[in-house]
């Protein structure tokens, strides 16, 4: 079931309402919002062309409403690759002048992560329309002045946590909180593979310019690159916030390379309720790949391949079984070697069943973006909002926090501490159940 | 072979333990409903079960019973 098919899906059964008023945010890819924005142009520019920015052109290329006025990128090589996309767009070297042209209405920042909050905030305060490449910002301050900016300018800004669009996570979300896996009592994220994270340098004096990445001048490494798509999923299933993060982090493989971001990395969060959230990320094993899965009492949600698995216990047999069952135990059991909490156990082998039909599974192998993970939805909704100059209702709250809290698991990491979020970093926040 | 006279008071008797072993594995069968919050209706649907926790009883006593009269008959000797 892809994204129009789920929406009409929902409208067949009379949950239209119900999952829009769940999901306020997927209202801009609605039908009916699409038709509100039929025939009209979104002027788009985009800063940083490089992998994620090509990835995005080749959606926006499909997309009816999107003129791309303007392309932005200081490494020429980039610049010229996106243009053959767009051959009329103007190219800008400086993104400020980019921001100055008045032919562009939103703005699409796809640079390294220590650029995007000062783009984005010279961006809005230019009064444009603001689609930022996850994570936010580069520190905790920074991150709550994008936020306040927006507020200030009263904005459009859109975080690409592509995952709140994805049709497989709404329905997962949906079942969770309707109890369908009974009480949330774990989350668990993980995020493997087996390469060194690196692109091919054409020269040595670009590394770390191609390689931004593994530098901890530019990025906050996997937490930030990864981890902050899997923290929302915990506080949208969760439908709060953690309380306190701890976490270990080395650089315990890749270590040769000059790099200083860690490339193995274990944080738990916990939430007020007592539930722990967790993420672990190492790049020099890939067997269990990447995982998305939200425990409860009753049954496990694993977001990445779409499946609900049952903790139905398995049929009992009558009481007169039982009993039986409960003397023959007694007779053989052996005091010393005591009871069951000596049985290993392994997992279970109960089939799943699919949360949703014909839907694509991303592996999280690719560093550009995967198929069918929402990003297409996330662009479009970007594009209703450049148009209309909405902004979608909740997301950038739950944006605004995995950033938040990727940093502070990151900071935690470095502090070998325990550390909860500030107060002076709260900003509103309205569970999205 | 010798002709075997049961008389009426035997199987009486035999009748009535056969009773009470089966009342008492009715009772064996509630309190397993009751103990493991199983369905009321394994009252009936159960009833296999009792049967045969009856036999095993009967069988049980009869045994007892046996060895009680092998021992007075060992006695008396
Ligand atoms: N949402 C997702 O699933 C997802 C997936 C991949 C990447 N990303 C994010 O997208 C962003 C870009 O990642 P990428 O893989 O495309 O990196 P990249 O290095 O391939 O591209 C970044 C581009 O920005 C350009 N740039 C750097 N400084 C600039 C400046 N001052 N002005 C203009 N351009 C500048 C670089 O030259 C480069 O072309 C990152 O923040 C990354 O986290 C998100």
């Amino acid at each position: 079931m892809n994204r129009k098919e789920f929406l009409a899906d929902c409208g067949k059964k009379g949950l239209a309402g119900v999952a829009l008023s769940l999901f306020p945010w997927l209202e801009s890819c609605s039908e009916k919002a699409q038709q509100e924005v039929k025939g009209e142009k979104a002027r788009i520019g985009m800063i940083g062309t490089g992998s994620r920015g090509l990835y995005h052109i080749k959606n926006l290329l499909r997309m009816p409403n999107v003129e791309m006025v303007a392309l932005c990128d200081d490494y020429r090589p980039h610049l010229e690759n996106a243009a053959q996309y767009y051959p009329n767009a103007k190219l800008y070297d400086d993104y400020r002048k980019l921001l100055e042209d008045k032919s562009v209405d939103g703005v699409i920042v796809t640079t390294p992560l220590y650029l995007h909050g000062r783009i984005t905030m010279d961006a809005l305060r230019a009064g444009k329309r603001v689609f930022c490449e996850k994570s936010m910002a580069f520190t905790l301050d920074e991150a709550l002045d994008v936020y306040n900016c927006r507020k200030e300018m009263n904005g459009v800004l859109l975080i690409g946590q592509q995952r709140l669009f994805d049709p497989k996570y709404a329905r997962a979300m949906q079942m969770i909180h309707e109890g369908k896996i009974g009480k949330v009592v774990g989350v668990r994220n993980y995020w493997y593979r087996n390469n060194d994270w690196r692109r091919e340098v054409p020269s040595p004096e670009l590394e770390r310019r191609i390689n931004w990445r593994l530098y901890s001048e530019y990025s906050r490494g996997l937490m930030t690159e990864l981890a902050c798509h899997h923290l929302q999923n915990g506080s949208w299933a969760m439908g709060m916030l953690p309380e306190k993060v701890m976490g270990s982090g080395s650089l315990l493989h890749w270590n040769k390379d000059g790099r200083d971001v860690y490339d193995a990395v274990s944080a738990i969060f916990t939430y007020p309720n007592g539930v722990n959230m967790t993420f672990e990320s190492i790049i020099s094993n890939k067997h269990f790949g990447m995982g998305e899965q939200i425990l409860g009492t009753e049954g496990t949600i694993d977001l990445v391949t779409c499946m609900r698995y049952t903790d139905e216990p398995a049929p009992k047999g009558s009481g007169m079984h039982q009993l039986v069952a409960q003397i023959e135990n007694g007779v053989m059991s052996n005091s010393v070697f005591a009871g069951t909490s000596w049985a290993a156990e392994t997992s279970s082998l109960a089939p799943g069943i699919p949360i949703m039909d014909n839907v694509t599974i991303s592996t999280g192998e690719s560093t550009v973006g995967a198929e069918a993970d929402g990003s297409i939805e996330i662009m479009e909704a970007f594009v209703h909002a450049v148009i209309t100059g909405k902004q979608p209702e909740k997301v950038l709250e739950e944006s605004y926090y995995a950033t938040q809290f990727a940093l502070l698991a990151d900071k935690a990491m470095h502090e070998n501490a325990i550390l909860t979020l500030d107060e002076k970093y709260r900003v509103p926040y309205e569970p999205m159940k | 072979m010798k002709d075997t006279i049961i008389t009426a008071g035997a199987k009486r008797r035999e009748l009535w333990i056969l009773l009470a072993c089966f009342v008492v594995a009715n009772m064996v069968n509630w309190y397993a409903i009751i103990r493991f919050a199983a369905p009321w209706y394994e009252i009936f649907t159960q009833i296999g079960y009792v049967v045969v926790t009856t036999l095993v009883f009967y069988l049980l006593i009869l045994i007892l019973r046996l060895a009680q009269k092998l021992i007075v008959y060992l006695k008396q000797k």
